[in-house]
């Protein structure tokens, strides 16, 4: 009897002490702080299947390569640095050779042209440090003088993976090629895979053109050309560049098009009798809407991803600013506040951020803003910085960079939204005005 | 009765004087600290040396030369030219060569010539037609152990069906069914068929491949070995006085009813140690946040808190299979799987060494749960 009551009465205090419950807890700490620099990353040569495949398999690793390291968010550890190397696509890894020169991402890939002559890339990514495989491999098939947009798919699917950000190396930039000195300046609209490479014509330079602006399905572009003498909006096939003028133009200037997520409807401004204003038309019935009735100057309109509002300059209060307004007119509420003038707002295809451009005491800069006009933050100052577009992933923008003086020339830059990684983008001419396609099927 | 009260007390001042002794030790070594660790300097102010030799006014002249000029050069040359692919040297010609072709013809044929290759690029796009055939879990076991023959494993069965079979005797024929071998009838009064024996085939419900048979067996010991106790105290000193006073059926009621309420005999329990310090979590906390890398992390992972626990080896290293994700907040599976990836990789690099952790509070560490929060890392 007395046993039992002691064993109540020990069951009862060892239950209540912390010792016990200290046993089962574990160490538990917050960290809240930590590191901002690129990831480390290897892109050994991928294995060729044959002889006839040994090119594509280096270039294709190369030009993935440069994808994610033009990212800035990843750092490429040379080859020379390598302690292994993949001989075989299928064989494991060996982790520890991948950790010792502190890569922390490793991909690999297979390349071959099989008998009917397609081009078969496969490849897969691994955390090194995990020693695992990161989602599962996957393979690409394709002609071999695509093997450009391969690569770029396979750095689209590393990048997505590695990131959890939306892809974007498959994509173009169609841009305003300006060759000759600035007051004789020829322009043509050009088309080029977003690092440069691959570049096409897709007008003479007979006459001005500007701005193009792609359709949400990347097959038309929309350009303001003085064809006619006059400013007028034309929309053009990519695919055959086939082109023609949009209806009801006649006695006017229009300018500054850009669709409406629906494909189907073009925003533009319209200066009749001194006044300009936002239009929108029905690309195929040519029937027009006019969306704001000021005497000041609205331009520049851009939609919303969901096609629900119109950003939009204007200078009503005295200086360029921004202004919302529902896609169908109506009253617009005013989002720039700073000091300087806002234009060229364009609403990021994620929906989050506006990006603009800013004058301010002589310089010029490209900024983003959220759609309510908070969180200002200026990424870039030179000169003249203009006209910025968003990469098809809403996290990196493209715009023009003009040089003082009387050589002075256009180029095309890039930047981070977070205002990191500025760099140029490779064009064989001067070159400005770019809108960045959205990513490829 | 008198000595063991005067052992009593002099157990209480033991307890005593080991307490002033610690604290004592924990002030002066604070005081220490404090004096010498440098909390109470400052940093030096920065101070910038310039070199200055005299140079003429040439010279000077030919070094602002030489500064200025590359100026234009170096923002052309800053990106990287693109690829030599064979779409650049057409267009070069295109471009330079060939005004005649830029005619203002809307039907201009030449022009189009270019947008083919759009047209022609479209049809790499990406059938991904499957996923390539999955390979062995590659890692370091493979690596390291190159003299594990998988072949010399025993296999298991690769026949499928849906309920196992046991192995067959070796000499038994493979049948449909099981049939048992006839004997000799002792009595002869019923005579049956001979009836060979068989067995059917060996089955098994699923296939285990070679990758999940190493998995099942492992080379390394699945337990480490629980860390030395610290010595107890020699309290039981005068053991046998106390044998002799007290009566002992009392006191080993009292110590059954201890080993039953536990569980186990107090043999097997250990002190936990004492909790870590402040400091000593720290250290910890630093150990793993100089390696979590959060600048390829989407704006999403970033609006993600990850809580990550792991188990640690006795030499502080984290046991990287035990990582696993305990919790999240604030954002998609797929960016919260995004974060703990990044957490992940923070716990084994900076690990790789060991976490600086007191190797005699082991029980405190063992299991560790850290929780990531990225709300201070979003753009500012």
């Amino acid at each position: 009897m007395m046993k039992h009551v002691l064993t109540l009465l020990a069951a009862f205090l060892i239950g209540a002490t912390p010792v016990a419950a200290q046993d089962s807890q574990p160490l538990k700490i917050i960290v809240d702080q930590g590191v901002i620099e690129p990831l480390p990353f290897a892109v050994p040569d991928f294995v060729a299947g044959s002889s006839a495949s040994a090119e594509y398999a280096r270039n294709i690793a190369r030009v993935v390569s440069a994808d994610l390291s033009g990212t800035g968010l990843f750092r490429e550890i040379p080859s020379n640095a390598y302690i292994s190397q993949i001989t075989s696509f299928s064989s494991p890894v060996q982790f520890a050779d991948w950790k010792a020169i502190n890569a922390e991402a490793l991909v690999t890939g297979f390349v071959n042209v099989d008998a009917s002559g397609k081009l078969v890339v496969q490849f897969r990514v691994y955390d090194v440090f995990a020693g695992q495989e990161m989602s599962q491999g996957l393979q690409f098939v394709g002609t071999p003088d695509g093997w450009r947009r391969m690569a770029h798919k396979v750095a689209d699917e590393v990048y997505k993976r590695i990131t959890g950000e939306g892809a974007y190396f498959d994509s173009r930039v169609v841009f305003v090629s300006e060759t000759g000195p600035k007051n004789q300046r020829e322009k043509r609209l050009a088309i080029m895979d977003y690092d440069g490479a691959n570049v096409s014509y897709l007008t003479d330079s007979s006459s001005i053109v500007l701005a193009p602006r792609f359709s949400p399905s990347g097959s038309q572009v929309l350009y303001t050309s003085y064809e006619s003498g006059f400013p007028r909006i034309n929309v053009l096939d990519v695919s055959n560049v086939a082109r023609r003028a949009l209806e009801g133009q006649d006695g006017t200037m229009s300018f500054a098009p850009r669709f409406a997520p629906d494909g189907r409807t073009v925003v533009y401004s319209l200066t009749r009798g001194g006044n300009t204003d936002l239009y929108t038309m029905d690309i195929n019935t040519g029937a027009s809407q006019r969306l704001t009735n000021a005497p000041s100057i609205e331009t520049a309109p851009s939609f919303s991803p969901d096609g629900s509002q119109i950003v939009f300059e204007s200078d009503r209060s005295g200086t360029p600013q921004l202004y919302v307004m529902s896609s169908g007119g109506g009253e617009a509420t005013r989002i720039s506040f700073g000091k300087g003038r806002y234009g060229t707002p364009v609403w990021s295809p994620r929906g989050d951020y506006i990006a603009f451009t800013k004058q301010s005491k002589g310089r010029f800069h490209i900024g983003v803003m959220r759609t309510n006009g908070s969180e200002e933050r200026l990424l870039t100052a030179s000169f003249l910085d203009e006209g910025p577009t968003w990469a098809p992933n809403g996290r990196v923008i493209m715009f023009t960079r003009e040089t003082a003086g009387a050589s002075g020339a256009s180029s095309l830059w890039s930047v981070d939204i977070t205002g990191r990684n500025l760099r140029q983008v490779a064009t064989n001419t001067g070159a400005s005005d770019p809108a960045w396609s959205p990513l490829q099927n | 009765m008198g000595k063991a009260a005067e052992a009593g007390r002099t157990r209480g001042l033991d307890r005593v004087n080991t307490g002033q002794i610690i604290s004592g030790v924990g002030h002066l070594g604070l005081i220490a600290f404090a004096l010498f660790g440098g909390a109470f300097q400052s940093e030096p102010l920065p101070m910038e040396v310039s070199e200055v030799t005299a140079i003429s006014s040439e010279d000077f002249a030919l070094l602002m030369a030489q500064t200025q000029a590359p100026d234009a050069v170096a923002n052309v040359d800053t990106p990287e030219p693109p690829e030599a692919g064979e779409a650049v040297p057409d267009l070069t010609s295109d471009t330079d060569e060939t005004p005649v072709v830029a005619q203002p013809e809307v039907a201009e044929p030449d022009v189009p010539d270019e947008a083919p290759d759009v047209a022609e690029l479209a049809p790499p796009e990406a059938e991904v037609t499957d996923e390539a055939p999955v390979l062995q879990p590659p890692s370091e076991e493979v690596a390291v152990l190159p003299e594990i023959n998988p072949e010399s494993q025993p296999r298991p069965a690769d026949v499928i069906a849906p309920e196992a079979v046991e192995a067959p005797e070796p000499d038994v024929r493979i049948d449909d069914v099981d049939q048992q071998e006839t004997q000799p009838d002792e009595a002869e009064t019923v005579v049956e068929d001979e009836q060979e024996e068989t067995a059917r085939q060996e089955t098994t419900t699923e296939i285990v491949t070679e990758a999940e048979e190493e998995e099942d067996a492992p080379i390394a010991p699945t337990a480490s070995v629980r860390p030395v106790a610290r010595p107890s105290r020699p309290v039981e000193e005068p053991a046998e006085e106390v044998v002799q006073d007290v009566p002992s059926t009392e006191n080993s009621s009292v110590e059954d009813a201890l080993a039953e309420a536990l569980g186990t005999t107090q043999t097997e329990t250990r002190p936990a140690g004492p909790p870590l310090t402040a400091g000593e979590k720290d250290a910890l906390r630093l150990g793993v946040q100089q390696c979590w890398n959060v600048g390829s992390l989407s704006t999403d992972a970033l609006q993600t808190i990850v809580v990550v626990a792991f188990q640690m080896t006795e030499d502080a290293k984290p046991v990287a299979n035990s990582i696993r994700m305990v919790s999240s907040s604030g954002g998609s599976s797929s960016s919260a799987q995004q974060a703990f990836d990044a957490a992940r990789r923070a716990i084994i690099r900076c690990g790789a060494r060991g976490y600086d952790l007191p190797a005699e509070k082991y029980d405190q560490w063992r299991e560790v749960e850290i929780t990531f929060n990225p709300e201070n890392m979003r753009i500012k």
